[in-house]
């Protein structure tokens, strides 16, 4: 919620592609964010000319999106529009292990739209201006727990955000230079029926940045800058108005030693509302050791530290305004591999990384005695995580039938390291609801423009006690996708078919939050471009 | 080469091309596989409850575990006092259903069992004999405890509004005693019931009416309310009828913490004990058997003569690191219990104390956040 922002509720065909970084890298573009940034990036693409496309997805439960784009322009100019629907009522049915009865789940209805307008303008491949404005509207119920409340109090919420960003970028041959400057206007209301809640909150952020790179020496890239965020909340759930100014100096610097060594440095340090935060630094070296192998070895070295919400601080009465930032210390270190056959058939990408660190001062919202209902956050926990992350990636072309296949699978250790009671059993054992591993694999057929893709996702046993005493079972899901697309001069018809959790599995991924079963969804798609 | 070596040359190839499209066929196996379990997924314990079905529950303690809010997890435990033995999860192995969500407290009458579920609007009414639900009495308002009148009454308070009057006989709510708040604990004192008020649920302290009301349950109205420290949540009587309230000053901090010694024959506040601001939230009033004693919480576990003048200095069971969070005394033998939630995401556990020394003589596992203690009518030794 406010300051953080919800996946679920940004569609991504708003954007080309959503871009993690892990660790230390989400360094680069914010502070105070811990366990990775989310980036939405769009690209132009210079060369398109005209690009239309129209798509209608009816799936199970009532479930409808239509979206509609239009990108055009010329190799000066790009223009994107976009915009999207989506309604739900999601009522599946589940299996109610309290009343052993099958029952339709109720009041999880979404309603969804958003329009997105950016405008790229270039001016002899030296200035390049972009503008983006982006407006969302998210209205969801939320649904009961399986068994919950004999009698069921409404819980709705509403979020309306309008996001614009300006940015300048000015490439010269040894430098250049890009300011950006953002707003966003947040609106959100949170009802719940049983706790007599029905709360507004409106936020705006104004966040400004600018970025120098210099790269006049030889191999040698330095790349100043300087953020500054204001953050302004007017909360029914906060008492009077909160703000936030935050300040980064930021310093980023990489030189190339010769073809074989590459290191990175990134300093940052924020003033946030009078103060000093925690210096964070991050170091990096990349190391390849043949010319004519593409094996690339790398490890890297940070300090990050996460600032409390401002739920956290000051969520009415329960908020904890003495919290302190969370600490994260730590290391981590891969190998990368890929091949690409001389016909170009044949390509194959493999990455095996693994990373340890330590967090120290985590925020934990605890219930408070006398009154369940009220959970106030303290920096009570100290988290030792360490872990593997390894993918495949496979495309593999055989005449007219090309394969490409996609595996990831990781490995996560991440455990209690501080207690505060001498009965508590917690300490070394896994946190909960943090699977240990959990795999993620497609393979996708294509021929004669037909597509057959199968995914399967591996969830392994997550913890549902912090002394690992009980457990959800691991459990793992299919889904099959099965298309054909239609090309005609400049006109492209896709159609596709996609089962969703293709064997039925009766699965909770939380406790008592019943999922759906067997679901389906088809998509037609329709697109013109020149 | 022979025809022979050919032959069993091209049959060693077709072997290892047909072992090999096994393995690509086990593989596949394997990778479609895990998406077949029919099982649903659900929680497991690591350590199954020992078996119930021969338990008598005749004389022991019930420990009630509220579970997590929204988790669904709620339990009771029950010591035997004789065995020793500690069985968990006691309503579920005997109903095959988990008992809700938020199990706030029991009462036990004659051979029946009163557990109220707060967050199902539900008191599920169960057999000492063999745990098993008898009935489910539904349409309560964020049920918080049970109070009875005689064998045919009894009074239940709730979170959002009214004092509901349940009827024993058909084990339904028979109506409502009006009150817009949440009320708390209750005390049957006479004719007279005294009921705690917190006031409206969703105001902040100092927007909240806190009072004790005196009903009158021959009428089930509301005759008199005596003004309160800000949530009072803990009610008891002593031997000389003097009446005590813990108040906890408002989770909101907003005032010092208070515990009030009620004149019930004037119906006013004759002394009040204030507790140094900043030093805990003190809550669970309880009496020692003879009724001279005071025990409550406020981090450690605290004991207070009745006659006494100030409030004690020193716990009699200090909390160290403990998240002491339950609180009785055995009514028949005047052993302490205390339970301890510890960090409210695993299972909690429950210390028996020497009433005097308040030295722990037993500590028991217990279940997810155990939170009152009920007794059973023979529950001696």
């Amino acid at each position: 919620m406010l300051g953080q922002s919800d996946l679920s509720q940004i569609p991504v065909s708003a954007f080309d592609e959503i871009e993690v970084l892990y660790g230390a890298s989400g360094l680069t573009k914010t502070s105070g964010a811990f366990g990775g940034v989310v980036n939405l990036v769009t690209n132009p693409d210079w060369n398109n000319r005209i690009h239309a496309k129209v798509a209608q997805t009816i799936a199970s439960f009532d479930n409808y999106t239509t979206e509609v784009g239009f990108i055009g322009g010329s190799s000066s100019f790009q223009s994107n529009t976009r915009l999207n629907f989506t309604s739900a009522v999601n009522d599946f049915p589940y299996y109610d292990d309290f009343t052993k009865e099958q029952v339709t789940q109720h009041d999880a209805s979404v309603l969804q739209y958003g329009i997105t307008e950016e405008a790229f303008w270039k001016i002899k491949d030296k200035h390049l201006f972009t503008a983006r404005v982006w407006y969302s509207y998210d209205d969801r119920d939320i649904p009961p727990v399986v068994a919950g409340s004999s009698t069921y109090y409404p819980q709705k919420m509403l979020n309306k955000t309008l996001r614009s960003i300006i940015e300048y970028k000015l490439v010269e041959k040894f430098w250049n230079f890009s300011v950006k400057t953002s707003l966003v206007n947040q609106f959100m209301n949170y009802r719940n029926d049983s706790m007599f809640i029905n709360n507004d909150h409106r936020y705006y952020t104004w966040f400004t940045s600018a970025r120098f790179t210099w790269t006049r020496v030889k191999n040698l890239s330095v790349k100043p800058g300087l953020d500054y965020t204001y953050d302004y909340v007017k909360s029914d759930a906060y008492s009077g108005i909160k703000t936030r100014n935050t300040l980064g100096l930021y310093l980023e610097a990489s030189y190339r030693f010769n073809d074989h060594v590459k290191t990175q440095m990134i300093l940052r340090e924020d003033y946030l509302d009078g103060a000093f935060m925690p210096f964070v630094p991050s170091l990096g070296l990349e190391y390849k050791p043949f010319n004519a192998i593409n094996l690339y070895l790398s490890a890297n070295a940070f300090r990050n530290y996460r600032y409390p919400t401002l739920n956290d601080l000051y969520w009415a009465f329960w908020g904890n305004p003495d919290l302190k930032p969370e600490f994260d210390n730590g290391i981590e270190g891969g190998i990368t591999y890929n091949y690409l056959s001389d016909n170009g058939k044949f390509f194959i990408e493999t990455a095996v990384s693994g990373y340890y660190s330590w967090m120290h001062d985590m925020i934990v919202w605890n219930p408070v005695p006398e009154n369940p209902s009220v959970w106030r956050p303290q920096n009570v926990s100290e988290v030792n995580a360490r872990g593997i992350e390894a993918s495949l990636n496979l495309k593999w072309k055989i005449s007219r039938l090309q394969i490409t296949s996609s595996n990831n699978y990781t490995f996560c250790k991440s455990t209690y390291e501080k207690t505060t009671s001498p009965e508590d059993q917690s300490l070394g054992k896994q946190l909960i609801y943090i699977p240990e591993d959990t795999y993620n694999g497609t393979l996708n057929l294509n021929c004669w423009n037909f597509i057959l893709g199968y995914n399967l996702v591996f969830v392994n046993k997550r913890y549902t006690s912090t002394d690992n005493q009980s457990y959800m079972p691991w459990y793992s899901l299919s889904n099959i996708i099965l298309g054909k697309s239609f090309n005609l001069s400049n006109f492209v018809l896709s159609l596709q078919v996609k089962v969703n959790n293709l064997f039925d599995v009766d699965y909770q991924s939380v406790k008592n939050w019943p999922m759906p079963g067997r679901n389906y969804s088809l998509t037609a798609r329709f697109e013109f471009k020149r | 080469m022979s025809l022979k070596d050919k032959i069993i040359n091209r049959s060693k190839i077709y072997i290892k091309s047909s072992g090999l499209s096994f393995l690509v066929f086990i593989g596949l196996i394997i990778y479609l596989l895990p998406g077949c379990s029919k099982e649903p997924i659900r929680e497991v314990t690591q350590n199954p409850p020992v078996d119930t079905s021969k338990v008598t529950y005749n004389n022991g303690v019930f420990v009630v575990n509220e579970g997590n809010f929204n988790w669904i997890n709620a339990s009771v435990t029950y010591i035997d006092n004789k065995s020793g033995s500690v069985y968990q999860d006691i309503f579920n192995q005997a109903n095959n259903r988990g008992l809700g969500d938020v199990a706030q407290s029991m009462k036990v009458l004659g051979s029946k069992g009163f557990i109220i579920v707060n967050n199902n609007d539900r008191i599920e009414v169960v057999s000492l004999k063999d745990f098993r639900s008898i009935k489910s009495i539904t349409g309560f308002n964020s049920p918080r405890y049970i109070e009875f009148i005689d064998s045919s009454k009894a009074y239940v308070t709730n979170m959002r509004k009214n004092i509901s009057v349940v009827n024993l006989k058909t084990m339904t709510i028979e109506k409502d005693i009006s009150t817009p708040y949440w009320t708390e604990s209750l005390l049957h004192y006479g004719q007279y019931m005294f009921v705690t008020c917190i006031g409206s649920f969703n105001e902040s302290s100092a927007n909240r009416k806190a009072q004790v009301y005196v009903v009158d349950t021959r009428t089930d109205k509301i005759i008199d309310s005596i003004m309160m420290g800000k949530e009072p949540v803990s009610i008891t009587v002593d031997r000389k009828n003097k009446i005590w309230v813990i108040c906890t000053g408002g989770y909101d901090n907003y005032e010092a913490p208070t515990l009030k010694r009620i004149d019930p024959a004037l119906m006013i506040v004759e002394k009040t004990f204030t507790f140094p601001v900043q030093q805990g939230v003190p809550s669970k009033l309880c009496m020692n058997p003879t009724r001279d004693t005071l025990y409550f919480i406020n981090g450690g576990v605290f004991q207070m003569s009745a006659n006494a003048t100030e409030l004690p200095a020193q716990a009699l069971i200090p909390a160290n690191g403990h998240l002491f969070y339950g609180l009785d005394v055995n009514p028949q033998n005047g052993l302490v219990y205390v339970s301890d939630a510890v960090n409210y995401v695993q299972s909690g556990y429950v210390f028996k104390c020497s009433q005097s020394s308040g030295q722990i003589l037993n500590t028991y596992l217990a279940g997810r956040i155990p939170g009152s203690f009920c007794f059973t009518s023979s529950s001696k030794k």
